[in-house]
């Protein structure tokens, strides 16, 4: 079934740009299918909605202090962090990075932004753009997560394939062990 | 299945280890909150010198529920216990690591933080 999804997800890809990108999203939130495929990674690179050059130019331009790019397995690609000097350079960053991805999709017929969360507050604002997420956070909460520790000691964060899920679900039955039976056929 | 009165586990280091859930947040009589719904709770049990008290209401998202989870695919998940982690009026969790495995859904409902936090997604 999986199979049949990314073929039509290939498909909706080559027929229109507008719809890929809403189909990458869709993608993107699979991960786990999207790890065994590389083919649909490459065709939707294209259409992402933001890549990691960019993100890396506007966190510059904007003056975000301390950028670090960790690459991530688990269920995105890149993981961006950055901090913000105030609430509102905080806010700031999310800002200048929801416009950029306005900006490029100028004049397609359907914009898909990235989900941003926690911008009323200012102290922790991800940016979830699909396969990279951008966490802008004030120095106190930057020290206080202290999220690059997280995801740079973890040396192994072995993704369970769908496979392996699949199979621990399979119900099993259960194994008589009485022994009864045993010396009754013995 | 979560409603009031139901105990949940804390599944990060914040230092609570018990809630009772009082509220769902959301439509009026809600019955009963599921995976990715925000509560309101009152901590039951804590871990000594932390910050956080006993009897002090705050609010929770459920990252595991005893009742079955269905995705699209035709997967089920179904966790042991009945667990929920503790944030604030923005959206902050409270605690800085997040316990045991969680769903990917979270990040579509739109949780990233805590999925960022957590160990294990499934």
């Amino acid at each position: 079934m999986l199979a049949a999804l990314r073929s039509r997800a290939l498909l909706h890809h080559s027929s229109s740009s507008s719809f890929s990108n809403l189909q990458q999203w869709k993608l993107g939130f699979l991960g786990l299918e999207r790890t065994r495929s590389s083919s649909s990674i490459e065709s939707n690179k294209a259409t992402e909605l933001l890549n990691l050059q960019e993100i890396e130019q506007i966190l510059s331009d904007v003056k975000a202090d301390d950028i670090r790019v960790i690459p991530v397995r688990q269920h995105c690609d890149f993981m961006v962090i950055a901090t913000g000097r105030s609430t509102w350079h905080v806010k700031n960053i999310a800002q200048a990075l929801i416009y950029k991805a306005k900006q490029k999709q100028k004049g397609a017929q359907r914009i898909s932004l990235p989900s941003v969360e926690g911008q009323e507050g200012g102290k922790w604002v991800v940016i979830d753009s699909g396969t990279v997420i951008v966490h802008a956070l004030d120095e106190k909460a930057r020290a206080y997560y202290n999220l690059e520790s997280l995801w740079t000691t973890e040396t192994s964060p072995k993704e369970p394939s769908s496979q392996e899920l699949e199979n621990a679900f399979v119900k099993i039955r259960p194994k008589n062990n009485s022994k009864k039976s045993v010396q009754m056929s013995s | 299945m979560i409603q009031p009165q139901t105990h949940l586990n804390v599944a990060d280091n914040s230092g609570a280890r018990e809630l009772m859930c009082i509220r769902i947040i959301g439509t009026s009589n809600r019955r009963y909150a599921h995976i990715g719904d925000v509560i309101v709770a009152v901590i039951k049990e804590v871990v000594p010198n932390m910050p956080l008290e006993r009897s002090e209401v705050i609010r929770a998202v459920i990252v595991r529920t005893c009742k079955e989870f269905k995705r699209d695919n035709g997967m089920i998940i179904r966790y042991d216990d009945n667990a929920a982690v503790i944030i604030d009026q923005e959206g902050n969790p409270k605690g800085t690591r997040i316990f045991g495995a969680i769903v990917r859904e979270l990040r579509q409902l739109n949780f990233t933080k805590i999925v960022s936090l957590a160990p294990e997604v499934l």
